[in-house]
């Protein structure tokens, strides 16, 4: 793996796109295109607003339809880094309606960062998604990603013989 | 590559690790095999205690034990915990998806006879 960092689960995908930089830009940034790509199939986005600047808020709602009904789920996070063109880094969480993290949530999974590179080629665009799993703040929970992290380097080991 | 993850067995799985003892007695198993009575000697438990636990890390696919009827020694699947180390793989497919749809997107976006057609 060419990068990593914390516990170096990242998911790293990259992809080149036939479109400039400035529109590929304006697909993350803009809520209006973001609803028209963001998914995932068979879901829809009813709300996304998002405040594009360093603590900045951004909220999404996931439409998904079940045999019982409509079933909402609400995203919430802030953008850590936005250098136009070029960069864009949020946090984004499982939240109520409201914006509160669900406790489950950050139990099982924790807040996950989202960060995406953007590389201007003239007339396409090179971007580089990275999603990472962030710790928790807890020093309960840092201790239990150590704690894990250890034990699977061990466990490795082992069964490598 | 990792197939994508059942959410419900990695819930399973972290379940299973969020216990001091059960990651020892993980940790032993790395060593290699165990009997229960080996597992509980390092700790003040009772063997019921100990088999409980075993049961559960048996639930989450972490330990396997041998078919003996005496003493069924217990045995490490480290298979699991590959899924919890890169849990984020599970997004992968989602995250294609959705650039396979931003790629049609642009594509429809600068087509200049259609624009905007949604």
């Amino acid at each position: 793996m060419s990068k990593q960092n914390g516990s170096g689960d990242d998911l790293r995908i990259e992809r080149t796109f036939d479109a400039p930089v400035t529109l590929v830009w304006q697909l993350w940034t803009d809520p209006e295109h973001f609803k028209a790509w963001y998914g995932p199939e068979g879901a829809s986005i009813p709300t996304a607003t998002m405040d594009v600047r360093v603590g900045g808020p951004r909220r999404v709602c996931m439409e998904v339809h079940t045999p019982n009904g409509p079933m909402q789920m609400w995203f919430t996070g802030e953008y850590r880094e936005v250098v136009e063109h070029r960069r864009l880094v949020y946090t984004e969480s499982m939240s109520d309606e409201h914006g509160s993290v669900q406790a489950a949530d950050a139990d099982a999974h924790g807040a996950t960062e989202v960060r995406v590179d953007f590389e201007d080629l003239g007339r396409r665009t090179r971007m580089t998604l990275i999603h990472a799993g962030i710790p928790q703040d807890s020093p309960g929970a840092a201790g239990w990603e150590m704690a894990l992290d250890q034990l699977t380097t061990q466990l490795a080991r082992a069964s490598r013989g | 590559m990792v197939a994508v993850i059942d959410d419900e067995r990695l819930s399973e799985t972290f379940a299973a690790l969020a216990s001091t003892t059960r990651r020892a007695i993980l940790g032993r198993l790395a060593d290699g095999a165990a009997t229960v009575n080996d597992l509980a000697a390092p700790f003040e438990l009772t063997l019921p205690a100990v088999s409980k636990h075993i049961k559960v890390l048996e639930r989450a696919g972490l330990v396997v034990r041998g078919q003996q009827a005496q003493y069924r020694p217990c045995a490490l699947d480290a298979a699991p915990l590959e899924a919890v180390s890169t849990w984020a793989e599970q997004y992968r497919p989602v995250w294609e998806a959705r650039f396979d749809r931003m790629d049609e997107y642009l594509r429809q976006l600068q087509t200049p006879t259609k624009g905007r057609s949604a």
